[in-house]
């Protein structure tokens, strides 16, 4: 094929360890979000799968062949610098190309749409174009322990728990689909949808972290990164925790 | 002598009413067990009139401390300090010593010694910009900043705005700044006061000062920290802590010699030791008076719980948590987590808190929200034990000192529950 469509139906099986890597935790890191690189990296390591975390900070060039890139949620000064950040450096945007995953968080999330706007201020302001989605300026602020029902690929369905944390408000255009369907919560924009996927581009709301607190995401991204199924890892303690969160969640009418 | 003009005495006879139906308030939630009363007792004064404050802040001489870690236990030291030097201080020295900082809880600890001349007060950081307009302190204190409660205080920034307006507004009326050099939010905070002196306090969290508050770029930060886009720069320090030394521009050395434990509290003590000069207390003096603060509101305490003595250490944020943990030595250790308001209802955190330190040692998680932790030392891979009641989590470890770590609320219960409050 040529150039021109660079993305691999398969991913090529990676050669040395897996490749998690962690853009800008100091700007998008304020809300506990590097826990999902810490998670993906663990859940891979105890299948006995070899995986490294790689926290990248701007001024760093973020690696190009990654597996699976992670953005988390910042404040509204540090989410354009993030933004301006992963444009001029392009990393990013190769990695997609070669076939790895995106997996981004709350004003992670926003950045990837077509627009965005920040915190009170009405201004505009142009994403990295990953989603088809744009984020206005809410009604009121999304705050609070979250449940959604989690539409899986296979058709099957599970429930996501976290806790979103967000003023901006997400519209979905055509090419993007919902990642989930709203129980408890505002979601992308209090219409009944949260986050969005888009190919190999999965964005969200909750923080949580959401993939500590929900296994099966993580690992159907880690699935995807690697092109291939793994098996299951029992965790007890995180199976009551997720019971205990998702009944606390719908005590919740909010 | 003779009558007060009437606008002069009928407000003073509103304060005075007040005062006795929070005194009121006060008694009967004491009489129902529920506490000191210091809290209700401020917000009755309140509703009874809404000037309270205001009138109570009047007259007296005011240092005031803020910041997002630290306040409790610098009031108590800067306390101390002044006590030390200050005769009949008992009369004359009025503090919010437990921890009550809004509104309420300084008006409350006000209206009790409305004849003590100097005050020295906690206050939330949210109460700042009315401090510096009502009670014209004379130093303010600027600890740190850094994030918590996130589901509440979205903008760290947006604190520190509110800072620098007020001081702005209050241009030479306004207070004498003691404040953290090494803390970016602080140094650009601090900018608009008529006279700053700062405390270099050490490496300690930074991870909250990625950018430029003033202008958005992001900081080097090497030896210090530097904004390479406009002029905020970390700023020559007064004083410089090393070790247990404070350290003065002209080499002066003073020497600590502190009972409370750990870098976290030196670099407390030190801006303590600078306020109270500004106050006019004497180092020498200010350091014996420091030198006996031992367990600020149940700090550091040591209590026995059934057949168990233990330590109590508070933790609010991932920065509480970079300077307690390596405090707490003790195997096993009890971490108690909760996340109702005052602890922050959202515990994202837990991942922002390097708990794999703890590997190879034995965590009894605790509190309602002991699983979110469990699940966050399984990550970790820390040897772990979930028993959410706080008692039995405690109780059963005779024959040690127990280290137990906890967010605000759990916190406040073992005070309770060790006799403490």
């Amino acid at each position: 094929m040529s150039s021109s469509n660079p993305a691999p139906s398969t991913p090529v099986t990676p050669i040395g360890p897996v490749k998690i890597v962690l853009v800008y935790q100091s700007l998008l890191g304020i809300y506990g979000d590097r826990g999902n690189a810490v998670v993906c990296r663990e859940r891979l390591t105890r299948r006995g799968i070899d995986a490294e975390m790689v926290v990248v900070e701007p001024g760093d060039a973020l690696p190009t062949d990654g597996q699976l890139y992670l953005l988390g949620g910042g404040e509204d000064m540090a989410q354009i610098s993030a933004m301006k950040a992963i444009r001029e450096d392009g990393g990013l945007f190769t990695a997609l190309g070669s076939g790895a995953v995106l997996f981004a968080v709350c004003a992670g999330y926003q950045i990837c749409g077509n627009t965005f706007t920040v915190g009170d201020r009405d201004e505009v302001v142009e994403g990295l174009g990953l989603l088809d989605v744009d984020t206005r300026r809410g009604t009121e602020r999304a705050v609070g322990e979250v449940l959604h029902r989690w539409n899986r690929p296979d058709g099957s369905a599970s429930l996501l728990t976290g806790f979103e944390n967000h003023g901006g408000y997400t519209t979905l255009g055509p090419k993007a689909a919902p990642l989930a369907s709203v129980e408890v919560g505002v979601g992308n924009n209090g219409q009944g949808t949260e986050g969005a996927v888009q190919g190999r581009v999965i964005g969200t709301y909750p923080h949580g972290p959401v993939l500590s607190r929900n296994p099966e995401l993580a690992d159907h991204l880690l699935e995807l990164a690697l092109g291939r199924e793994l098996e299951p890892l029992p965790m007890p303690e995180l199976d009551e925790l997720r019971a205990q969160r998702i009944a606390h969640a719908r005590t919740l009418s909010r | 002598m003779g009558l007060m003009p009437d606008r002069d005495l009928l407000p003073q006879l509103r304060l005075r009413l007040a005062t006795q139906a929070g005194r009121a308030a006060a008694l009967a939630s004491r009489m129902a067990g529920k506490g000191s009363g210091a809290s209700i007792r401020g917000k009755v004064m309140l509703q009874v009139d809404p000037d309270a404050l205001a009138k109570l802040l009047r007259n007296r001489r005011i240092a005031a401390v803020t910041g997002t870690n630290g306040k409790t236990t610098t009031t108590h030291l800067l306390t101390a300090a002044i006590r030390q030097g200050t005769t009949d201080p008992d009369r004359r020295v009025v503090t919010n010593a437990d921890g009550a900082n809004l509104y309420h809880g300084i008006a409350s600890a006000l209206g009790e010694q409305p004849r003590a001349d100097i005050a020295i007060l906690e206050t939330d950081e949210r109460v700042v910009p009315r401090m510096v307009r009502d009670g014209r302190p004379e130093v303010l204190v600027l600890l740190n900043f850094s994030r918590d409660q996130m589901d509440r205080n979205h903008e760290i920034k947006f604190l520190g705005r509110s800072w620098r307006e007020a001081l702005a507004e209050a241009g030479e009326d306004g207070p004498v700044v003691v404040a953290n050099s090494r803390d970016p939010l602080v140094v650009w905070a601090a900018g608009t006061a008529r006279k700053t002196i700062w405390v270099d306090t050490g490496a300690g969290w930074n991870q909250d000062a990625a950018l430029c508050p003033e202008c958005g770029a992001v900081l080097v930060h090497e030896d210090r920290w530097d904004c390479p886009n406009c002029e905020l720069t970390e700023p020559q320090a007064e004083y410089r802590v090393d070790g247990d030394e404070v350290i003065e521009r002209d080499g002066t050395t003073w020497t600590l010699d502190l009972q409370v434990p750990g870098r976290f509290n030196r670099a407390n003590a030190a801006q303590a030791l600078a306020a109270a000069r500004v106050m006019g207390i004497e180092p020498k003096v200010a350091l014996e008076g420091m030198h006996e603060v031992t367990s600020p509101a149940g700090r550091y305490a040591t209590t026995t719980f059934g057949d168990t003595t233990a330590r109590l250490l508070l933790a609010k944020n991932p920065a509480g948590w970079a300077e307690s943990l390596p405090l707490a030595q003790s195997d096993p250790l009890v971490l108690a987590i909760d996340a109702v308001a005052a602890d922050g209802k959202d515990v994202s955190w837990l991942w922002d808190v390097d708990y794999e330190q703890l590997r190879g040692r034995r965590v009894v998680c605790t509190g309602p929200r002991a699983l979110d932790l469990a699940v966050r030392l399984d990550y970790a891979g820390v040897e772990h034990i979930v028993q959410p009641d706080l008692m039995a989590a405690i109780s059963g470890h005779p024959g040690m000192l127990l280290d137990v770590i906890s967010t605000y609320t759990p916190f406040q219960q073992l005070r309770k529950l060790g006799g403490l409050a």
